[in-house]
């Protein structure tokens, strides 16, 4: 009876190999980079920076997700210069959010799993606004600028107008990296994400379901260049 | 055959080394990156306001390692 109580208890995180977390970290460290670099090139309206940070995050844990975007900015603040650098912190909180709903089983469901996403768009949001706003005066380069001036156009001020743009562009970020994640997660052996506590699909639906959340994530983008 | 393992533990401790290098590296870039064109600011409050965040982000790994449970031989069954 009690080995039948403790079963039912919630499940403990196994340990993993050693040499499994030593290949997945440089690994989704360098999937991050070359979505951020790629963003930069084709100047797309999002990063592109967080795929491997929500990978790691989930199937290792939040913590090594950090360690994955704390990598990720400090080699990209190398490549591409240190406007990336405290965008870090950002990294840091979003596979902190992804990890912690993973172990708490936030993610199940597919519904829950789109929520997820759009708590970690609006916590990254909320490290990175005061960082444009009082650092880089609300303005980095990036496509997001040219929203945030509209917004300065209309009559609101700095914080909101940072913030208003730099959600939108968030939001279509993250839930694009949570589902393209959640396509990587799905592609991997099973044994390998015994941690992951993601929506389950078969067949077509594992490719159907995160390519519904991309799409998503690709009108937010285009409603996102109307308004701009 | 290699048995090594790692766990919360080593995640948590990964973590917070990985805030530890962020601090190293936020001296220099604060300076760089108040010597930008663009940027108003001068390196202090850069420096001040970077530090703030991550003091956050540790206090935030304290917390995780307060409800983490450790317990390896469980773990490992």
């Amino acid at each position: 009876m009690s080995s039948e109580v403790k079963t039912k208890a919630a499940p403990r995180r196994k340990r993993l190999p050693l040499t499994y977390v030593v290949a997945v970290v440089p690994v989704a460290a360098a999937l991050n980079i070359v979505g951020g670099q790629i963003n930069t090139v084709l100047k797309l309206p999002t990063f592109l920076d967080m795929i491997g940070t929500m990978v790691a995050a989930v199937i290792l844990g939040p913590w090594w997700g950090a360690l994955v975007g704390v990598i990720t900015n400090v080699v990209s603040s190398f490549i591409s210069g240190p406007i990336g650098l405290p965008f870090a912190v950002c990294n840091v909180a979003g596979a902190l959010v992804w990890g912690y709903a993973n172990i708490w089983g936030w993610a199940r469901k597919n519904w829950s799993f789109f929520l997820v996403n759009v708590l970690v768009a609006f916590v990254v949001s909320l490290f990175a606004v005061p960082i444009y706003v009082f650092i880089f005066g609300g303005a980095t380069g990036h496509f997001a600028d040219v929203m945030t001036a509209a917004f300065l156009g209309m009559g609101q001020n700095l914080i909101v107008s940072v913030f208003s743009s730099n959600i939108l562009v968030s939001l279509a970020d993250k839930i694009i990296s949570g589902y393209v994640g959640l396509a990587i997660i799905e592609a991997l052996p099973e044994n390998l994400t015994s941690s992951a506590r993601l929506p389950k699909s078969e067949g077509l639906k594992r490719i159907i379901i995160p390519l519904v959340g991309v799409l998503i994530g690709v009108a937010i983008i285009l409603l996102f260049l109307a308004i701009a | 055959m290699d048995k090594k393992t790692v766990g919360t533990k080593e995640g948590l401790a990964f973590g917070i080394i990985a805030l530890g290098v962020l601090m190293a590296f936020m001296p220099s870039a604060a300076q760089q990156i108040a010597d930008l064109e663009f940027v108003a600011s001068e390196p202090f409050p850069i420096l001040l306001g970077a530090t703030y965040v991550l003091a956050l982000l540790v206090i935030l790994a304290g917390v995780g390692v307060l409800v983490a449970k450790f317990d390896d031989k469980e773990e490992d069954e």
